[in-house]
């Protein structure tokens, strides 16, 4: 068992190729996968949708998911980026999510989503100081850290 | 013939005060602060005046090329950067001279320390109250800085397909490598005409700079036998207007087409000699831009059968595409031969960045 058995997760990812590598990678990790490829539906299924988890690529072509990660958090749903930028390519204020490197890595993957699941999910509110064994949800305390767009 | 004489009308000659006095006070620090270069001339292209920005730019002052009593062009572009004499007759400035308003162009001037720079100018004409040109002013601006960064921009672009390149060779031989003896010989066909099928996108993107690709390329791309080959006209009818791709739409279209051409090779139309294959494709307007509508079709070909399961192909064209481009695909086998309905929104596709970097936005 791998933990990540029939867990939800969002994979937003813009390349057709990569799409379908990172949801068969999740698929084998025994999850349940909605894929968006594009913007707007990728924050529908964000504010919407039933889900655990998500993996959010940093960088969809002429946008950024960005929108995709305020609409999770709103809802306290846990996610991670992937980027093959590295560190540098992400805003400032969302260096507390932690980061896939691409090209996509099983094993990568599911290290960083069990770590997801060992967080405790922050309240509805914004409390500064959770009970979260990481350093995840901790270092985002306000909105106003959240980008609107 | 009339002339220009501004050293004249210098500023210790007029009553402090009064109102020419004033005017002229204030076109003067409008002259000498603008930081692009202006140039008075007269009829004979003789430099009557020019302003601070103008004496930095070309390192003569004002005195010393009115001392000259010469064509401005026999001062500041007198020589062609390889080092030959620019003779004025030859000056594409002097020719736009008299006739065209706010003639624009760019040029190589010579400083008076004999190092040679680009340049941007305009020039206008100056009429009389007859309307003959008695003049031109000549704005000119350095622009060194903007051919420096397009030359680097240029680099980078082949640098960028180089990479790209090299890239997708490595990963061939990476996968060559690491499947030697371990899989069967046609996974490894199947996997190196994917990687060629991609490979030849970047071609038709690197010719374009990666902005955009054309329809017609990407789709004779994937129909022709390889890379340098013509479309077999015998076995293929491609009829639609040309247009232009975004890269995305064109990396993911051509994978699906060579999906397609390799099911059609295997097993359907082009798996027989009388077989062929028609790919027809119309733009039709959709919200503020445009939607291709495209027909893969297949006849001539065996009987055809529904796949028993499906595999890559399928899964790409079905199923991503239409997530990709929020269009729609249809694959249906039919008896007489397969035929793929595609439709993508060619609409406000860019890249992320792209009005920084281009000064336009997409489409």
């Amino acid at each position: 068992m791998s933990g990540l058995q029939g867990r939800r997760v969002l994979l937003v990812e813009d390349e057709s190729l990569v799409a379908m590598l990172g949801e068969d990678m999740l698929l084998d990790l025994g999850c349940e996968v909605e894929v968006a490829m594009r913007l707007d539906k990728a924050v529908a299924l964000a504010r919407g949708a039933d889900l655990d988890m998500a993996i959010l690529d940093v960088n969809l072509g002429d946008t950024c998911s960005y929108p995709v990660a305020d609409a999770l958090f709103e809802r306290g749903i846990p996610f991670i980026f992937a980027t093959g930028y590295g560190l540098s390519g992400i805003e400032p204020a969302y260096n507390a999510i932690p980061v896939m490197q691409k090209p996509y890595q099983v094993a990568q993957m599911e290290r960083l989503l069990r770590h997801l699941l060992t967080c405790k999910t922050p309240p509805r509110g914004n409390m500064p100081s959770l009970p979260c064994g990481c350093s995840f949800w901790a270092k985002i305390v306000g909105p106003h850290q959240i980008r609107a767009d | 013939m009339q002339t220009f004489d501004t050293t004249t009308t210098t500023l210790p000659t007029l009553r402090r005060g009064s109102q020419l006095y004033e005017t002229e006070r204030r076109l003067n620090a409008v002259l000498n602060n603008a930081s692009v270069a202006i140039f008075l001339m007269d009829d004979r292209q003789h430099c009557v005046y020019m302003n601070r920005a103008a004496e930095l730019l070309t390192g003569f002052s004002l005195t010393e090329v009115l001392t000259r009593d010469c064509p401005l062009h026999d001062i500041v572009h007198h020589t062609y950067p390889d080092g030959r004499p620019f003779p004025l007759a030859e000056c594409a400035i002097d020719r736009a001279f008299p006739e065209n308003n706010q003639e624009r162009g760019e040029e190589v001037f010579v400083h008076k320390d004999g190092h040679f720079y680009p340049v941007g100018f305009t020039a206008s004409p100056i009429r009389d109250d007859e309307a003959r040109i008695i003049g031109t002013i000549i704005e000119v601006r350095d622009i060194t800085e903007e051919k420096a960064a397009a030359e680097r921009q240029r680099l980078l672009t082949n640098e960028l397909n180089h990479r790209v390149k090299n890239t997708l060779a490595t990963v061939q031989s990476i996968a060559a490598q690491t499947f030697k003896g371990k899989t069967d010989g046609v996974a490894r066909q199947t996997f190196d005409a994917r990687m060629v099928a991609l490979s030849n996108t970047h071609n038709v993107l690197t010719a374009e700079n990666w902005e955009s690709a054309s329809l017609r390329s990407v789709v004779e791309g994937a129909v022709a036998p390889h890379a340098l080959a013509e479309v077999d006209t015998a076995r293929f009818d491609l009829v639609g207007p040309d247009t232009r791709l975004h890269p995305k739409v064109a990396v993911t279209l051509a994978m699906a087409l060579h999906e397609l051409m390799t099911n059609a090779a295997k097993y359907g139309a082009l798996s027989v000699p009388e077989g062929r294959v028609g790919v027809s494709w119309t733009l039709e307007p959709e919200g503020s831009g445009e939607r291709l509508d495209l027909v893969w079709t297949e006849t001539g070909g065996p009987p055809v059968a529904p796949p028993t399961r499906r595999g890559f192909g399928s899964r790409l064209i079905e199923r991503q595409l239409p997530l990709e481009f929020d269009g729609s695909a249809d694959l249906t086998f039919a008896p007489t031969g397969v035929i793929c309905r595609l439709r993508i929104p060619l609409t406000a596709l860019g890249w992320h960045g792209q009005e920084r970097v281009t000064g336009r936005v997409a489409r």
